[in-house]
């Protein structure tokens, strides 16, 4: 598998799941906003949270305006708090701003067109029918209405792309990329949005209703509701989210099926870095499990993870695409 | 000039000077259409209007379009514009056409291998030299080189057009990239999903086979192998106008779609950079000129280009296809030597004849093509692409003053051509009703172990009335193009071939690089 090609299978992954995300975050804040009570909040899932945790990514290769974009955005939040309507605007559909929905959607697609002789063309045509239906919404007018039906759009083109990857695309080391982007990505939204959402330990008492508003923004409520017998309060939660290897969602799932498709992807994975330290994070996270929860461990553990996944992510990109990179250096 | 009764045809008017190729001069369908025709007819013009709507959104949906510049500068998305009605040949039509392009295609194999060797043609004082080596195309640094085989022009697409006169002529040869076959296929399986009712009680050749074909021929020219041969195409990058074809057919292959960037050459090896790290390529599938494809050895700005592949290619280690320095062969002012070259590489005489055609270097025959431009064609040569072409009748007296000025000033730069009356076919005129539209084609040739030519091609139609400009960049759309099997086919059954057969040029053994390499030693 041609380096370059790979490298853009990954971030096809990435930017498909990232907009999935979006949309379900957006949904789930957009619900919370109206149905919940005001005055104190435990999870602070607010409309600047939702600013962190999207717009502060960092950009994807190649995207040298996204940096000073996202930077923009932090800067007017801290500057004057935007309203309901800006932040869903400025995700959803501000074509300018790298960190939208409509933007990732754009990326995918051009991926897409590279990509049109690895992929399947039913995995094409999925990609390019949803960039068409998504200039075709007057998405504006949408947004006016209720957002719902367009966040319910992309959940389900999201879900039809990679419902056709399993259906149609064959196993082999692009798929393995492919997976991997949409796996990294997933663990790493995850966390971003419990490390922005979670409060510290001493005010982690109660607040059901805001718990369960964090469930929806990461589209767990049921699941959590059948697996777990415990009253969703934020530990609980918490914990269900990161460690809950049965739900597809959480940060152990997604690590372990990154860890899968990289193994798959490496001719010999006993010696590629990126899966040991995969590993090793796995091993990690299934002893934290274990470990009964101790005071304000979880937010130490959050930050580890974080990093853990931001060294991974280097390792991938030396081990299987930097060959790729230094042929455009050389260029 | 004809008209036909009521129903889709009414009104039917063929230009003066042109045949039609469905419909004969008294107004009545030619027996081979009169299927298609009597189809059309109870399908009538609403539904036929409805399918191009519902054409339209499938292929806006399947991303097959190509790009239009539009006013201001952007460029747009439009859907490939293909003609609902299909193009109808005979398979007693389509087999002289096939051995016509056939017997080209050989002789201007031979002559890409005799200009890069013995210049046999040049010393017998039938081409000269100094029109040789003044082609742009001509690549000196590829002198002495011989693929396995002999084989240079392994993807070729001649252009072929119909005249008044009903008999088929070659327009053009393309033996470098020639683009279209990728359209040929979708436009066939759009068709089948579209209009199925067409198709019934109809047997149609099938054109999907040419990747397969194609992929053969690829294999067939690697360079020794232990295993199977790598074979990857590579493409300038998704920016280039025809990089669906180029990704079609990787797909269809199931080969890698490489960029310079992905090639490297490593002491005359040439490699893909892949995520498990070097892996060896034996045949490069190349769509861009060969002007770009090696800084070292062509144009030095070149960023498209593997530094280091031609010197590959000299050592024998990889194979490219088309071969470097074909493109002498499909230079305009070479196509008038071509029935000539037919005569003196292959002792036959040509199948296909040329359009005629006027060498402006000689005095009298400039002085005489002057005197006609309002009538002739003139063409720029080392061009493609309908690039520059002036067409007499359509100039005014202004147009005509500068190309005489162009010509007087450098008259080997551009060919005279008698105008042909392009033949005309049915066309859906925009409301379901038909109306006669004029055509070329471009059957698609692959030369591997042998020419195997996709029955049909690519045919292009010129949407405007009476207009004969179908390059698509201009307005210009596509037919499905049909070869009826109706059992004349009179191609040989593979059994009675004989199971070895001569090599196609003297002294050159078929399979692998040994007679080269031996050669380099020496």
């Amino acid at each position: 598998m041609l380096a370059r090609i790979a490298h853009e299978l990954f971030w096809l992954g990435r930017d498909l799941t990232r907009a999935e995300h979006t949309a379900r975050t957006l949904d789930g804040v957009f619900h919370a906003d109206i149905a919940g009570a005001p005055g104190e909040r435990s999870i602070s899932l607010s409309w600047e949270a939702v600013l962190t945790i999207i717009g502060g990514k960092p950009p994807a290769p190649g995207e040298g305006a996204a940096g000073e974009e996202t930077l923009g955005v932090v800067a007017i939040v801290e500057a004057r708090p935007l309203g309901r309507d800006q932040t869903a605007r400025l995700l959803t559909l501000d074509s300018g701003s790298q960190a939208s929905i409509v933007s990732c959607v754009d990326r995918a697609r051009e991926r897409g067109r590279i990509l049109r002789d690895v992929i399947s063309t039913e995995m094409w045509e999925a990609l390019n029918s949803f960039y068409l239906s998504l200039g075709r919404y007057d998405l504006a007018a949408a947004m006016r209405t209720g957002p719902y039906s367009v966040y319910h759009e992309v959940k389900e083109r999201c879900a039809l792309f990679w419902g056709l990857v399993d259906r149609t695309m064959l196993r082999d080391d692009g798929r393995a990329f492919l997976e991997a982007g949409g796996r990294i990505e997933q663990a790493d939204m995850m966390l971003r949005m419990l490390l922005v959402t979670v409060p510290g330990a001493s005010e982690r008492d109660g607040h059901e209703s805001e718990a369960i508003a964090l469930l929806h923004a990461v589209g767990g409520a049921q699941a959590y509701r059948r697996a777990v017998r415990d009253a969703p309060t934020v530990g609980p939660v918490v914990r269900f989210l990161l460690y809950d290897g049965s739900y597809p969602g959480s940060v152990a799932s997604s690590v372990a099926a990154l860890r899968d498709a990289l193994s798959d992807a490496d001719a010999v994975p006993r010696t590629s870095p990126p899966v040991l330290r995969l590993e090793r994070l796995i091993a990690e996270l299934e002893l934290q499990r274990r470990t009964p929860e101790t005071g304000d461990a979880l937010d130490a553990i959050l930050g580890r993870v974080q990093g853990e996944l931001a060294l991974i992510d280097r390792d991938i990109g030396d081990r299987y695409f930097a060959i790729a990179v230094l042929a455009a250096v050389h260029l | 000039m004809s008209t036909v009764g009521d129903g889709a045809l009414q009104d039917y008017e063929v230009p003066a000077g042109s045949r039609d190729e469905l419909i004969d001069a008294d107004g009545s369908p030619l027996p081979h259409a009169t299927k298609l025709l009597a189809a059309l007819e109870r399908l009538g013009p609403e539904r036929l209007e409805a399918a191009g709507r519902r054409r339209d959104t499938i292929f806006m949906q399947q991303g097959i379009t190509f790009e239009v510049p539009t006013g201001d500068g952007e460029r747009r998305d439009r859907a490939w514009p293909l003609d609902l009605v299909p193009r109808v040949l005979t398979a007693a039509e389509w087999t002289a056409i096939k051995r016509g392009l056939a017997q080209r295609i050989r002789a201007l194999n031979a002559f890409v291998d005799d200009v890069y060797h013995a210049h046999e043609i040049v010393r017998a004082g039938i081409v000269p030299w100094s029109l040789v080596v003044s082609r742009p195309q001509f690549a000196r640094p590829v002198h002495g080189v011989r693929p396995p085989g002999g084989v240079y022009c392994h993807v070729s697409g001649c252009d072929l057009v119909r005249g008044g006169d009903g008999r088929w002529r070659v327009l053009e040869d393309n033996v470098r990239t020639p683009s279209g076959i990728s359209y040929v296929i979708e436009n066939r399986l759009a068709m089948t999903r579209l209009m199925p009712e067409l198709f019934e009680g109809q047997r149609i050749r099938a054109v999907d086979h040419y990747p397969s074909l194609l992929l053969d021929a690829l294999r067939a020219v690697a360079p020794g192998v232990d295993g199977e041969a790598t074979v990857v195409l590579w493409t300038p990058g998704p920016m280039n106008s025809a990089y669906f074809e180029h990704a079609f057919l990787a797909r269809q292959m199931g080969i890698e779609l490489v960029e310079a960037g992905d090639l490297v050459v490593r002491d005359a090896v040439c490699y893909m950079r892949t995520t498990s790290g070097l892996q060896r390529v034996h045949t490069i599938y190349r769509r861009l000129d060969d002007d770009f494809i090696d800084p070292l050895e062509f144009r030095p700005d070149s960023l498209l280009g593997v530094p280091g592949l031609v010197r590959a290619y000299r050592a024998g280690t990889v194979a490219i296809a088309n071969a470097v320095g074909t493109g002498v062969a499909d230079d305009k002012a070479v196509y008038h030597y071509v029935p000539e070259m037919i005569r003196f590489y292959l002792s036959e005489e040509p199948i296909l004849e040329n359009v005629p055609t006027y060498l402006l270097t000689d005095k009298r025959l400039r002085e005489h093509v002057l005197g006609r431009l309002h009538e002739l064609v003139i063409k720029p040569t080392s061009e493609s692409g309908g690039k520059g072409v002036f067409i007499g009748p359509q100039a005014d007296a202004a147009q005509r003053e500068r190309q005489t000025r162009l010509i007087e000033e450098l008259p080997e730069r551009f060919i005279a051509q008698e105008l042909v009356h392009l033949s005309t076919v049915p066309t859906e005129a925009g409301d379901g009703r038909l109306a006669p539209r004029h055509v070329d084609l471009r059957p698609f040739a692959v030369f591997g172990e042998e020419i195997r030519i996709v029955p049909g091609g690519l045919t292009r139609v010129a949407l405007s009335p009476g207009s004969m400009i179908v390059n698509s960049s201009q307005g210009g759309g596509s037919k499905d193009t049909w070869v009826l099997d109706d059992g004349e086919s009179g191609d040989l059954a593979p059994g009675t071939l004989p199971a070895q057969r001569p090599p196609r040029l003297p002294d050159v053994r078929y399979g692998g690089w040994h007679g080269q390499a031996q050669q380099q030693q020496q």
